[in-house]
């Protein structure tokens, strides 16, 4: 068996729970204009509220899914009323800074309501299948599946609906779309809600594939999504999906290599080639010339 | 008045994402002239001065100012070499205050240095204070003394305007280029613009306007270029390219006649 | 209980400088740095390394030297600008603003993990231990600490002097022009990424002349004394006495620095509990910074503008007074009237 392909195998899985994270920042970027540093405890508490409903549901999978997906949605709606609509006539620094400040009170409410020691799932991983080269078990594979269909909902979501059609229109330009009947307000706040709920989603699978959490669980996913996102192109959900996979391809061969607590360097390297040589992003085609003063 | 070219740009072009937005445009500036640059929206006017101020990179063509290659320069060292350019909307530093957008202008970069300004602070001193009365002058002349010591932000949209005329007073470029200096003024403070712009002409500078206000540029303007399509299709007198059939066509005909 | 406040108070002046650094990145030049307390921890990290002599196994990490103190602070100094060089070239360079923080979020974390997992360098997860005594030693532990607060007051005095007078000549005007509009500052002249390259590497090296001075301070320091997330603290201090005012700054980290520790004494910490102290204090940091950035942007000093001169130098009082009223016309713009033009 080949250490290498078992390697990327988990990579590709880890790939995509990064994938969904990262199209959900890029989902609140595209109709806020807002780096939300407070993404990964949404993630966070999907992956609390699906622990408790574990613990209070016999440990149904799927009632569990449900559950983080709701809580995610309705934190990420909270954040959203509470605090990015309220910066939205500030420059785009001050609402980051101010998603910093709620970063630190969620986490660490997190980490009030259930200590800072990790908690675990107990799903059953059930049994090992060799696919290929790869090898994974039924959970893995469960997960997989599962980003494959949220990311194909995405998809029909935005192209199908008249809600994709207003998510793109705002992220144009919010007062154009509103000048021209969008209502931008409620179409925001369900733009949130679906970020959260792909986002609650994401955490509770990531804990689901890592077997045990804590409250930083999702806060150490935010930086990868936000390499993902800015790789891809920032604000732009297809490209944050290339990006994502990129990414998560970039990470898991290069783990194979180095210890897996250098994930994060090689992201920063990542990000930071990134925006070296294409700064608008690597599947944006775009004016690059444009001279910045 | 001496009629060197000053300003030469040769066969520009540059597209944005397909669409071509100046075509092979060239134009001279004499020094000392002021050069009103009409069209119609979207003839290129604004893309050709991003170009010439290095604010874009054109595809093709060149640019020199009195000699000098301006392409593939950054924004700055084209300032450095003495030519100052406005935007459409006045801007100003927001958080300084008026005196200070006024010294910015007028102050010599080595002053600026962070060595000099740790140990020579004293002596800095000494010459700010020392051009404070000349500072002041240019805010009398343009009505902002007054309102020297307050936040630019809190300025009106007029006087932002004015702000921005004394800011290019006391950085005395050779080309100053005005970006629809009248865009959303009143007609009296209009007056003060095209007086201001006289002053700039007085004071030694050259000065390209770009505008829509015809009988603004025909009062303030000693020569015409029109634009059309991301090319130049006429130069001369405003009295000359009236009965021009060209520009008739483009502009004059189907604009404010 | 002097001992007590001699701690805190030590603490306090040590912060200061870094605030004051951080405030030149942030408040002068508007980019808002998430990878000084990076800085300040190579800061302790190399005056370590260069005073506190060879490891014993299984301790490991680099040079393992003896220098005089002050050597060692001067090479600290260098050593943090070299490396601020290098993540500044990559965070100013093209897109900045949010794009900014984003990559100095990202090099934060990346040293951070390579820190805590590279043992060979700084002995990793464990940390480094040892004393680093600028008198010399033959000093008692009360009188080391007295003279040691009296030596970072001196250096915060100093400090805060030379920011001071940089904040006030025409490089801290230059930065703040930049800062508030770019494009503009390129029309006039100034190289914007030099400009804030200037500036931020001046940021790093005060960040990183705090850590030197707290190296001096503890005994031993390991990955969990400089979680990247405690830069908030500075931050919420910065908001609180004024945003690119080194006045404010200075006063804002006195409060927040004391306000907290004597906070926290009040704080249930039960032993079961060992978390909910810290997570607390985290909570109300995140609160603060929202509620400054909302209400009030430009703190209890807001940055002073530049003016002609004719204004005479205030008092402590007057000063204060002249605060509200510009944190007053900054909150309600009111325009003036244009008059008419008769010229």
């Amino acid at each position: 068996m080949n250490i290498f392909w078992i390697s990327v195998g988990s990579g590709i899985a880890v790939a995509a729970i990064l994938a969904l994270s990262s199209v959900a920042f890029t989902l609140e970027y595209a109709v806020s204009r807002v780096v939300n540093l407070a993404h990964g405890e949404i993630l966070t508490i999907g992956a609390y509220s699906a622990y408790v409903g574990e613990n209070n549901f016999h440990q149904n999978l799927y009632v569990c899914a449900l559950i983080a997906t709701v809580f995610g949605a309705i934190a990420a709606m909270a954040l959203n009323f509470s605090l990015i609509e309220r910066f939205r006539n500030q420059k785009p620094l001050s609402t980051l800074i101010a998603t910093l400040g709620a970063s630190l009170i969620l986490q660490n409410v997190v980490l009030i309501g259930f200590g800072g020691a990790s908690v675990s799932y107990s799903f059953a991983q059930g049994n090992i299948l060799h696919v290929g080269p790869f090898l994974w078990t039924i959970l893995t594979i469960k997960v997989m599946v599962s980003t494959v269909v949220v990311a194909v909902l995405i998809y029909l979501l935005l192209q199908k609906t008249r809600l994709g059609k207003a998510l793109r229109a705002i992220s144009q330009n919010r007062e154009l779309a509103q000048v021209s009947g969008i209502p931008a307000r409620q179409v925001v706040m369900q733009t949130w809600a679906v970020a959260g709920a792909i986002s609650g989603f994401a955490g509770f699978l990531y804990g689901e594939t890592i077997g045990t959490i804590t409250p930083t669980v999702g806060n150490g996913f935010l930086l990868l999504s936000i390499t993902a996102a800015v790789g891809g192109g920032l604000g732009r959900p297809y490209p944050t999906l290339g990006g994502a996979v990129v990414l998560g391809l970039v990470m898991s061969i290069a783990s194979t290599y180095t210890s897996s607590a250098y994930q994060l360097v090689i992201a920063f390297g990542f990000l930071v080639i990134m925006l070296l040589v294409k700064p608008n992003g690597l599947f944006v085609r775009g004016r690059t010339n444009t001279v910045r003063a | 008045m001496s009629k060197n070219p000053l300003l030469e740009i040769d066969d520009i072009s540059k597209t944005f994402g397909g669409v071509v937005a100046v075509d092979r445009c060239s134009m001279t500036v004499r020094e000392g002239t002021v050069i009103g640059l009409i069209g119609p929206n979207g003839a290129g006017k604004s893309s050709v001065i991003d170009l010439v101020t290095g604010f874009e990179h054109p595809d093709s063509g060149s640019v020199r100012f009195d000699g000098t290659e301006l392409i593939g320069l950054r924004p700055d060292v084209i300032s450095r070499m003495g030519i100052i350019r406005t935007f459409q909307t006045p801007r100003e530093w927001r958080d300084l205050s008026v005196i200070d957008n006024v010294r910015i202008g007028r102050s010599n970069l080595a002053r600026e240095s962070l060595f000099r300004s740790l140990v020579f602070a004293r002596g800095m001193r000494r010459d700010e204070a020392n051009e404070t009365d000349e500072i002041r002058g240019i805010l009398k002349d343009y009505r902002l003394d007054d309102l020297r010591n307050s936040r630019a932000i809190n300025l009106s949209g007029g006087q932002k305007r004015l702000l921005e005329f004394a800011r290019i007073a006391a950085a005395r470029p050779r080309l100053t280029i005005l970006d629809e200096p009248m865009g959303g003024v009143n007609p009296v403070l209009g007056e003060r613009i095209g007086e201001a712009i006289r002053d700039l002409k007085r004071a030694g500078s050259t000065v390209i306007v770009v505008e829509h206000n015809l009988p603004f540029i025909e009062r303030t303007c000693d020569e015409v270029v029109v634009m059309d399509l991301g090319s130049v299709i006429a130069q001369g007198a405003f009295n000359e390219l009236r009965d021009n059939a060209r520009v008739v066509d483009a502009y004059l005909g189907n604009d404010d006649g | 209980m002097i001992q007590y406040w001699t701690a805190i108070l030590t603490e306090a002046a040590i912060f200061g400088v870094l605030a004051l650094g951080i405030d030149m990145i942030w408040g002068w030049a508007g980019d808002f740095d998430l990878s000084a307390y990076a800085y300040f921890a190579l800061g302790v990290y190399v005056t370590m390394i260069l005073t506190i002599g060879k490891p014993s196994a299984p301790v490991e990490y680099v040079l393992g030297w003896h220098l005089p103190y002050l050597l060692a602070v001067l090479i600290s100094v260098v050593v943090v600008v070299a490396f601020a060089s290098l993540v500044g070239a990559v965070a100013l360079r093209s897109l900045r603003d949010v794009y900014f923080s984003i990559t100095t979020l990202g090099a934060v974390w990346a040293i951070y993990y390579l820190v805590e997992n590279f043992t060979p360098l700084f002995n990793g997860y464990n940390g480094l231990s040892g004393l680093v005594d600028p008198m010399g030693g033959g000093l008692s532990y009360n009188a080391y600490h007295y003279l040691f607060f009296g030596f970072c007051l001196l250096v915060l005095l100093l400090v805060y002097l030379l920011v001071m007078r940089l904040s006030r000549s025409p490089f801290g005007r230059m930065v703040r022009a930049v800062r508030d509009d770019e494009r503009a500052a390129a029309v006039y002249g100034r190289n914007v990424f030099w400009t804030k390259y200037r500036t931020y590497l001046t940021g790093a090296a005060l960040a990183g002349l705090s850590g030197s001075l707290f190296a001096a301070y503890i005994g031993a320091f390991n990955p969990l004394d400089w979680r990247p997330t405690e830069i908030f603290v500075l931050y919420a201090a910065i908001l609180v006495g004024g945003r690119g005012n080194p006045r404010g700054v200075v006063l804002g980290s006195f409060i927040v620095y004391v306000g907290f520790v004597e906070l926290t004494r009040y704080i249930p910490s039960p032993s079961a509990r060992p978390e909910l102290g810290p997570a607390l204090r985290q909570i109300l940091i995140g609160l603060l910074i929202i509620l400054m950035m909302k209400f009030r942007p430009g703190g209890l000093i807001p940055e002073r503008l530049g003016n002609d001169g004719s204004q005479e130098r205030r008092s402590l009082g007057r000063l204060l007074s002249r605060s509200r009223s510009s944190a007053r016309d900054e909150r309600a713009p009111t325009p003036l009237p244009v008059e008419s033009a008769d010229s």
